[in-house]
């Protein structure tokens, strides 16, 4: 576990080195550049429509980063070989996975939370409301960018970086359609080969809807807890198959 | 003596890009190194020293063999708590101090705060970085890091010591510090192997080598018997003129002059007789000793003779 945390405070630390958590502030300076060309509604018209714009911004910065953090850990340290410094050491490969995807998680928390306070102050400046419901919205934007992560994670144990970066476009993408499109594509679609690969997209992917729910954040009053506690479930799922998909691809790759 | 690393029949072929034929790296290489001493793996480029090694540390997996590190299977996490380990040209994370960075490697050995500091300041002082410590790994020459290397690879006191190349890197003072170090290290029992390109390094401090060619090893064992020539003796005299190299050629199976001083190479039966011709021609007797070849000639004798 120690072996866990140290990698993982080292994740943390190259991302301050990167300047990666200044990413807040250019979130902060986008949602307050947008905030301007909002129509101008009465006060708690605004305040909804800011917490449904400023979440929709905040899950792309989110994931964006989840790419960002995640694409290089393996193929970056195999490539500038700092791997071989660590894994001579008695640390076992799943701990060395474990640990950078548990930085990359912290890191994402971390940046996550801040712009959710930067979110809170904007509302309560600009529409004179305290809305904590938006952590709410955070929170799930920080499940799928822990499975956006985990996903990353898992290809970059055997992709290089362009194609890891496409396939999680393309992943998250398909995440995001799942429930529409390729279930469309399912029972109403004529061309054969479409349903063939349309069935373990829609089967075998996570349903990233699931965590937008900025909707019900800006204009209503949020989701039961009982709905943040079953997606959360759904979330870890889905990021042990991915980590363990690529212990499996890691614990026997030659270095 | 028990072995501290034994490979048997180890062997390793990759697939390079999308090449349907195998390139065999390492070839049925067995290898024994007993505890406490200094062990050199020698070979030219290409020669499979650095899947060799990659294969003891468990980063690269044998198609076939077997073999153990300190009484471990290979890849048992439990013997790298007793490893140290040196990569050739180490990379270590730029954004660490000299001081953070052993402090990072050393957690990973489970060793509290204050000695992981203690170990630090003691680490860094003996291979000259102490004034150092504080500048960021990215700041540090290629000597430089080469020093925090070794010191990294000495942070949990190590019963077994794996280096690429320990010298690399290294000015003339700092190449002297590190073989004084492997010296005094070897004082204390603990086990050494090398990995060198540096032949004059390996001889001067090495107890045994096995020198590798193609995956295989062409030459192993002690170093002292590799390098000594039964049955010829050398002798060095001091004076030198065509009428001494004349006199002296019949009895020598060679003769070498150099710097007012002849050297010559002498089947033993016959160092008398050239001691008794050198009498005669004036020449004064400075050395005879057991003919030892150098470890370049062995080397070269040894990948050049391999039939492959």
């Amino acid at each position: 576990m120690k072996n866990i945390g140290t990698l993982s405070l080292n994740v943390i630390k190259d991302t301050a080195r990167r300047k990666l958590f200044y990413v807040v502030f250019f979130f902060g300076l986008a949602v307050v550049a947008l905030s301007p060309l909002l129509p101008t509604f009465e006060l708690g018209m605004r305040s909804q429509f800011l917490k449904d714009i400023s979440l929709s911004l905040a899950s792309l910065f989110g994931v964006v980063l989840a790419v960002v953090l995640s694409v290089n850990q393996v193929p970056g340290e195999l490539n500038s070989r700092t791997i071989y410094n660590i894994l001579s050491k008695p640390v076992s490969r799943p701990q060395y996975l474990l640990g950078k995807y548990l930085g990359v998680l912290a890191d994402l928390a971390i940046i996550l939370f801040v712009m959710g306070l930067e979110i809170l102050v904007l509302i309560s400046a600009r529409a004179h409301a305290f809305s904590p419901v938006i952590f709410q919205g955070v929170f799930a934007v920080f499940l799928e960018c822990a499975i956006i992560a985990a996903f990353c994670l898992f290809l970059s144990t055997f992709a290089t970086v362009p194609v890891n970066v496409f396939a999680t476009i393309l992943f998250y993408l398909l995440c995001h359609v799942k429930t529409d499109f390729l279930h469309n594509t399912l029972v109403k679609g004529t061309s054969g080969l479409a349903k063939v690969l349309a069935w373990p997209a829609y089967y075998l992917l996570p349903n990233l809807e699931n965590y937008n729910i900025s909707q019900q954040v800006g204009y209503g009053k949020g989701v039961p807890a009982g709905y943040l506690l079953r997606v959360s479930g759904y979330a870890l799922l889905f990021v042990v198959l991915f980590l363990f998909l690529g212990y499996m691809v890691f614990r026997r790759k030659d270095l | 003596m028990s072995s501290a690393i034994a490979l048997e029949n180890i062997r390793k072929s990759y697939r390079p890009g999308f090449s349907r034929k195998r390139k065999t790296a390492v070839d049925g290489l067995s290898l024994d190194v007993k505890h406490g001493e200094i062990f050199g793996l020698l070979g030219p480029n290409g020669a499979g020293k650095t899947t060799t090694l990659k294969i003891m540390l468990g980063l690269v997996s044998p198609d076939g063999g077997s073999g153990s590190l300190l009484g471990r299977p290979l890849g048992a996490r439990d013997a790298h708590r007793l490893l140290g380990f040196l990569p050739e040209q180490p990379y270590f994370y730029g954004f660490l101090t000299a001081e953070k960075g052993l402090d990072f490697y050393g957690r990973f050995f489970g060793l509290d705060p204050r000695e992981r500091a203690h170990r630090s300041a003691r680490l860094l002082d003996m291979v000259g970085l102490a004034r150092g410590s504080h500048l960021t790994l990215d700041k540090y020459s290629k000597g430089m890091l080469q020093r925090f290397g070794i010191a990294q690879a000495l942070i949990n006191d190590a019963e077994l010591l794996i280096m690429d190349e320990p010298s690399s890197g290294l000015d003339p003072i700092g190449q002297k510090e590190a073989r004084d170090l492997l010296a005094r290290l070897k004082e204390e029992g603990k086990t050494i192997f090398i990995s060198s390109h540096q032949l004059s390094e390996v001889e001067n401090i090495c107890d045994s080598v096995s020198i590798i060619n193609l995956g295989r090893s062409v030459k192993e064992g002690r170093l002292s018997e590799l390098l000594e020539v039964e049955g010829v003796t050398s002798v060095l005299l001091r004076g030198a003129g065509a009428a001494s190299k004349e006199r002296l050629s019949p009895l020598a199976r060679s003769v070498k002059e150099s710097g007012g001083m002849t050297h010559l190479e002498v089947e033993s039966g016959e160092v008398y007789r050239v001691l008794n011709a050198a009498e005669d021609l004036g020449l004064e007797l400075v050395a005879v000793q057991p003919y030892r070849r150098t470890l370049e000639d062995l080397f070269m004798e040894a990948v050049r003779g391999d039939p492959d």
